[in-house]
C-alpha cells in the first residue's frame, strides 16, 4: 500500500498548489474557448458564403490547424509572436489554444447550419425575413441546439489539450505535475493524481453541459399547459 | 394583382418553364394542376423569388419587379406562401411562429403582432394551441398553423404548394376548409393541388402545365367535365 500512501503525501503536500493550477488551467480553457467560439463563429460564416474568396481563405486557416500539431502552434505563436509584440505565456497559451479550437468550432458550427432543413430558411425567406436575420432568428438557433454535444465535446478536447502550455511556462496543472514529479521522483503517483484533477473538472463540465443540453430541449410546452 | 409576361426558368439543362404567360385577378382562386415534374412548384416559387426565373417579367400588386433594383423582401412581404412540409419553425410556439416576422420585418408590438396572431388562430381553430410547440401538433393543425403564419404578414396573394399532400386523409378536410374561407373572404389565391372536389368547389380558373407549358386553362366545370387537350384528359383521368 506504498502507493497509496505516497497518493496521500502528494495531496497534502501539493494538494493546494495543484488546486491552484487547475484555477490556471480552467482559466486558460475558459479564455480559448471564449476566443475559438468567436473565431468559429466567423469562419463558419465565411465557409457558407457565397463568395469563393471567404471559403477559400476558411480553408486554408482550418487545413493549416487540422494538418499541424498544437504543439507546433503553440510554439510558433510564442516564439513567433514574440519577435513583433511582448507576450507574456498566458496570453501566448490562450491565443494558440483558441485559434486551433476555432478552427473545429467553425466546423461543428458550419456542419450544424447545413444540417438545418432548407425548408426553414425558405419559410423564413418568403415571410420577408431578409437573409442575416432569418439566419439569426430561425437557422442559427436551432443550429446552436443541434451543435452543443460537438461543442461540449470538443471543449473537453480543448481542456485537455490545454496541458501542452505546460511547454511554455504556463504553470497550470500538468506544469506542476512535472514540477512536482521531478522534486518527489514519484512520476507515476504524480500523474495519477494530476489525472484525476483533470478527471473531476471534465465530470463537472460534462454534468452542467448535459444540463444545459436538457434546458435547451424544447420539447415541453410553454406556461404549464399539459398536452 | 398579379401579371406573369414570358417567364422562363431552367435547372441547368433542363428548362422546366417555358414562356409562361398568366395573369390572375383580384380575389381570384386560381389552381395550378399537372403531373409530377411539370413545373407547377417552380412557378409558385417564382412568383416569390425563391426561384428567380433567367427571363419574363413578373408584376405584383402593379409593382414590377426588377432584380436588380427591387427590395426582394417588400415583394415577398405581399406574396405569402404555405408549402407542402409546413416548415413551421421547430424551436418556436405556435405563437412565436406567428409573430416572429410581423414584429422583425414589419416591426409591430409584441402586443400588437400578438393579438392578431391570436386572431389568426382562432380563425384557424386552433386558439387553444398557441403555446403549444410544432412538435406537438397533428399534420393538419401544423399547416393551419402555416396558414395562419403566412396571414399574419397581411399578403395581397397567397401561394399553396400541395398543403394537403403529407396529410393523413382524414386530416385533409380541416385544412381545405380554412382555404375555402379564406376564398371566401376574398384572398387572392394560386394553389397547386390534386384535391380536385375541393378545386371544383373554390377555383375561379384551373390551369394545366406539361412540360413547362400552360396547355389548358378554363373554369373547373369545363376543364373537369370537357377537357379539350389529350394530356389533361389522361392527368385527370389518373388523378380522379
Ligand atoms: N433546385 C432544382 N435543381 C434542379 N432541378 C430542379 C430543381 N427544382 C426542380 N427541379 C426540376 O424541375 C422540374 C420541375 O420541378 P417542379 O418541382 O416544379 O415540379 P412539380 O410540377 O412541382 O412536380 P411535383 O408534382 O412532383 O411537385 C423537375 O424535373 C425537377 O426535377
Ligand atoms: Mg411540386
Amino acid at each position: 500500500m506504498i502507493f497509496l500512501e505516497n497518493i496521500i503525501s502528494i495531496f497534502s503536500e501539493h494538494g493546494i498548489a495543484f488546486l491552484k493550477a487547475s484555477w490556471m488551467t480552467i482559466a486558460i480553457t475558459a479564455i480559448s474557448l471564449l476566443f475559438a467560439m468567436v473565431i468559429g463563429l466567423i469562419f463558419a460564416g465565411f465557409k457558407i458564403s457565397t463568395s469563393k474568396i471567404l471559403n477559400w481563405i476558411a480553408d486554408i486557416y482550418i487545413g493549416i490547424i487540422r494538418g499541424t500539431p498544437l504543439i507546433v502552434q503553440i510554439m510558433f505563436l510564442y516564439y513567433g509572436l514574440a519577435n513583433i509584440v511582448n507576450l507574456d505565456s498566458f496570453t501566448a497559451g490562450a491565443l494558440a489554444l483558441g485559434v486551433h479550437t476555432g478552427a473545429y468550432i467553425a466546423e461543428i458550427f458550419r456542419g450544424a447550419v447545413q444540417s438545418i432543413d432548407r425548408g426553414q430558411m425558405e419559410a423564413a425567406r418568403s415571410l420577408g425575413m431578409p437573409y442575416s436575420l432569418a439566419m439569426r432568428r430561425i437557422i442559427f438557433p436551432q443550429a446552436f441546439k443541434r451543435a452543443i454535444p460537438s461543442l461540449a465535446n470538443q471543449f473537453i478536447i480543448g481542456l485537455k489539450d490545454s496541458s501542452l502550455v505546460a511547454y511554455i511556462a504556463v504553470t497550470d496543472l500538468y506544469n506542476t505535475a512535472l514540477s512536482v514529479q521531478g522534486e518527489n521522483y514519484m512520476p507515476f503517483e504524480t500523474y495519477f493524481v494530476v489525472g484525476v484533477y483533470y478527471l473531476i473538472i471534465v465530470l463537472i463540465f460534462t454534468w452542467v453541459a448535459n444540463r444545459i443540453e436538457k434546458k435547451m430541449d424544447v420539447s415541453k410546452p410553454k406556461e404549464g399547459i399539459i398536452v | 394583382m398579379i401579371k406573369i409576361s414570358n417567364l422562363s426558368k431552367s435547372f441547368g439543362k433542363l428548362e422546366v418553364l417555358k414562356n409562361i404567360n398568366l395573369s390572375v385577378d383580384e380575389k381570384e382562386v386560381v389552381v395550378l394542376i399537372g403531373a409530377s415534374g411539370s413545373g407547377k412548384s417552380t412557378l409558385l416559387r417564382c412568383l416569390n423569388f425563391l426561384e428567380v426565373a433567367e427571363r419574363g417579367d413578373i408584376i405584383i400588386d402593379s409593382e414590377k419587379t426588377d432584380l436588380a433594383k427591387t427590395n426582394l423582401n417588400k415583394v415577398r412581404e405581399k406574396v405569402g406562401m404555405v408549402f407542402q412540409h409546413f416548415n413551421l419553425f421547430p424551436h418556436k410556439t405556435v405563437i412565436e411562429n406567428i409573430t416572429e416576422a410581423p414584429i422583425f420585418v414589419r416591426k409591430e408590438t409584441k402586443e400588437a403582432a400578438s393579438s392578431k396572431a391570436m386572431a389568426l388562430l382562432k380563425k384557424v381553430g386552433l386558439e387553444d394551441k398557441a403555446n403549444y410547440y410544432p412538435e406537438q401538433l397533428s399534420g393538419g393543425q401544423k399547416q393551419r398553423v402555416a396558414i395562419a403564419r403566412a396571414l399574419a404578414m397581411e399578403p395581397k396573394v397567397m401561394l399553396f404548394d400541395e398543403p394537403t399532400s403529407a396529410l393523413d386523409p382524414e386530416l385533409v378536410g380541416e385544412v381545405l376548409q380554412v382555404m375555402k374561407d379564406l376564398a371566401r373572404d376574398g384572398m387572392t389565391m394560386v394553389i397547386v393541388t390534386h384535391e380536385m372536389g375541393f378545386a371544383k368547389e373554390v377555383a375561379d380558373r384551373v390551369i394545366m402545365l406539361a412540360d413547362g407549358n400552360i396547355i389548358e386553362e378554363g373554369h373547373p366545370n369545363d376543364i373537369f367535365v370537357n377537357p379539350i387537350h389529350e394530356r389533361t384528359k389522361r392527368f385527370l383521368n389518373q388523378i380522379l
